[in-house]
This record gives C-alpha cells, structure tokens and sequence, in this order.
C-alpha cells in the first residue's frame, strides 16, 4: 500500500537523519607549528598521588537516574574508584592497574553488569588522565580554538581544548572519528600547579547515552602512600 | 535502581534500632518498644573505605513517627531527603539549590522495609525474620543478616546503646574489611509531636 510505503520511507528517513544529526565527526586541526600547546594540556591532570570525592548525578537519555558519592584515589601506577550511596552503602569498589588488569572488590546489582567496571574506568580516565602511550599533537580548529590531540595506536582520538571559556574541555573520538564522550569542567582553582575544577560535566553519545554531572566535595593531595 | 534502593533498607535498619533498641536484652523489648511513639535526632555519619586516606563525613537530621513516618535528611556536604508516609516512599536530592525527586526507587524493597518497621515497634525483636541477635555486652548488640541477599550487602551492625532506654550512641555497619560506615547520634528527643508535613514535603 502506497501509504504504508510513505510512512515506512518517511520514518526510515528521519530515523537516519536523526542519526545522521546525533553524530559528530572528528573535526580538523590545522598545525600550530610547535609543542608548547601540549605541555600546557597535562596542567588540567593531576599528576602524583590524589583523592577526590565527588557528588555524581547520573542521568539516562530517558531522564532517570540518581546521586551517588564518587571516590577516586589515584596514586602514580594504579586508580581506585568506588560508587557510594549517600547513606552511605558501597555500590562498587574496584582498583584498576596501568596494564588495563583490575580488580573488582565490591559490586552490587546492577553494578555487577558486565561491562560496567570497563566502562567506569573509562571515564574515569577520561577525567583524571591524560591519554597515554599516544602521539601527542598540538594545532587549532577551523575556528582558531587551540586543541592538543591525543591519537592511541588503535586510532581513538581525544581532543583537550586549551584556552577555552571552561578551564577543562575533552573530546573523546572513537577510532572511526565519531563523537563518544564530552568532558567539560568549569570553576577551576589551583591546587600546587594543577587546576582542579569544582564542576565536570561527562557526556557520552550512542544508544546507551548518559550524563554525570559531578560536583567536588573534596580533593586531597597525598603526601604519604596509599595503600 | 536496585543498588541504592537496597542501601536505604539498611538506612532503615539503622533508623529502626535507632528508635526501639531496649538497654538491657531482649526481655525488655516490648515494654521499650511501647514506650515511643516518635524519635528525632541529629547524626553524624562516616564513611570509612580503605582507599580513603579521610572518611566521608556527612551531617543530617532523622525524625520517626509511628506507624511507619520517617524523615531522613542529609544536610552535608549535599542535600538528600528520604520521606516515608502512609506507604509511600520518596527521595529528592538538591540539585543547584533546588530540591529534585528521584524516580527509580523499587516499591517493592520499601515495602519490605516498612514490613520491618512494624515488626520492630510491635516489639518483635529477637524473632528479627532479617538478623541474628548477640547481646555482647551490656552496651552492644551485633546483628548479623541471616539471609544470602542482604549479607551481599553487610556483614554484621553493631550497636552502642546509650544510658537511657531504648536510645542510640551510634550504629556502625560494616561492609567488609575496612569498609564501614559509622552513624553517631545526638540531640535525641523522645515522644515529641511532630506536625505530618514533617514526612510529606521536602
């Protein structure tokens, strides 16, 4: 029936532009002609031993979601990071290891789902870690914002903007050059030489989309060891 | 979601001994258990893991009223209200200086909780369906979950009962090796009138 078949093709359409819209490529970057911009791109992590504890709203695409506590302990070769409730329930608890090896010491349903420690580590990454083990590259887009553009050897791409109007702003590109997670934070304040931001806001793209909207309760530069 | 959904059984785990917890054994329970009608208190509440070099430390506000009201309130370091009336469970969290209700809390663990509350102010203590009772010594009671599902969540409460009946020093639920969380409480009022809006608007 010729309108059944209109309103196939019509959805069909909308359905790829939607998609088509949602997706964003990597963009150009012109050379700026020396490294000076990448030193300047390390400043936004903290390098040594820290610990942060952050409120984290999480939302879906559907508009569920909730507030939990973040801890993330970094300390040189490993990442601790564990979910607590505000009343104060450990939801998962894992220690991850610069080999990508981890160890998951507590997780609770749904946080035993496959998958989600990889994914939690990612962000985690994402926020406090520069890309490692990637060729660094600094330049500007076709607007003139400096960019340092972090290239892994299985081609995912992560842009760190520098000079822009929110103190951290990451880009992270899958290997086909699409948009998967936007990091900006806003309301740095130095900590030793490293800027902090006291909001970051984290948003992944695809089907699974979702937001953590993290707020710092507290950050502290260890002295000592962790253990 | 499920996790944070079971964290606040325990969150009212702690709240029921909070408000029903005779001084001396079992034996006293339902004279002690008759006796209140609301509690209130202040609390302290540290979140120890062994990954934190300092302990989460949150402030807040608690306030029960038979049967079955409860306002449990973080004040610090955010806002979170957990309100419970008639049945009726709900969480708002402050987001940007405004109060957000959260979607997503199981009726289902809330009814067990209320189920658990009754239980308790009926004095029905020893018989706990969900723990283990040891009294070890005149000021402390462990309670250890008897069940699969909740142990995934604690291993043992320990409770420091105060010098006057049937009130709380603190409760500390412990995870696993060193990972606790310590509740301490203060300014503890018994029997007091409390206008319902106290558990039914944020």
């Amino acid at each position: 029936m010729k309108p059944s078949l209109f309103c196939l093709s019509a959805t069909l359409f909308f359905l790829v532009s939607c998609a088509t819209e949602s997706r964003q490529h990597l963009p150009d970057l012109a050379p700026a002609g020396d490294r000076e911009g990448s030193q300047a791109c390390t400043d936004f992590f903290p390098s040594g031993k820290w610990q942060f504890v952050h409120s984290i709203v999480f939302t879906t695409k559907d508009g569920t979601g909730s507030t939990v506590i973040g801890v993330t302990s970094l300390n040189g070769t490993t990442i601790a990071s564990a979910l607590v409730t505000v009343e104060g329930m450990t939801l998962f608890a894992a220690e991850y290891r610069d080999d990508n090896s981890f160890e998951i010491q507590r997780a609770v349903p749904p946080f035993d789902r496959p998958g989600f420690a990889t994914g939690l580590i990612q962000d985690v990454r994402a926020v406090f870690q520069p890309s490692a083990g990637s060729a660094i590259r600094a330049g500007k887009l076709a607007d003139g914002t400096p960019v340092c553009r972090y290239t892994a050897a299985d081609g995912r791409v992560t842009d760190i903007v520098t000079g822009a109007e929110a103190c951290l702003q990451v880009k992270s590109y899958s290997s086909d050059q699409v948009l998967v997670r936007s990091i900006v934070g806003k309301s740095c304040r130095k900590i030793g030489s490293t800027l902090i931001p006291e909001y970051v806001e984290l948003k992944t793209f695809g089907h699974s989309a979702y937001t953590l909207k993290m707020t710092l309760i507290r950050a502290d530069q260890i002295q000592g060891g962790l253990q | 979601m499920k996790g944070p959904a079971s964290g606040l059984i325990i969150l009212f785990f702690f709240f029921l001994w909070a408000g029903s917890v005779p001084a001396q054994g079992s034996a006293d329970l339902g004279e002690a258990s008759v006796r209140f009608r609301s509690v209130q208190a202040d609390f302290v509440q540290e979140k120890h893991l062994r990954i934190l070099a300092r302990p989460i430390v949150s402030r807040g506000r608690f306030v029960f009223q038979a049967p079955g009201n409860l306002r449990w309130e973080y004040q610090i370091p955010l806002q979170s209200i957990l309100l419970m009336h008639e049945g009726r469970v709900r969480k708002f969290t402050g987001h940007n200086g405004r109060l957000v209700e959260e979607k997503g809390l199981r009726p289902d663990a809330m009814q067990v909780v209320l189920g658990e509350i009754s239980n308790w102010l009926d004095g029905r203590f020893s018989d706990n369906a969900a723990f283990a009772t040891e009294f070890r010594d005149a000021q402390t009671i462990v309670l250890t979950p008897k069940k699969e599902g909740l142990r995934s969540f604690i291993s043992s409460i320990e409770l420091k009962l105060a010098d006057k009946a049937g009130l709380l020093d603190s409760v500390t639920l412990f995870e696993g090796p060193e990972s606790y969380t310590l509740i301490s409480f203060t300014n503890r009022a018994l029997n007091k009138e409390i206008p319902a809006t106290v558990f039914t608007s944020p």
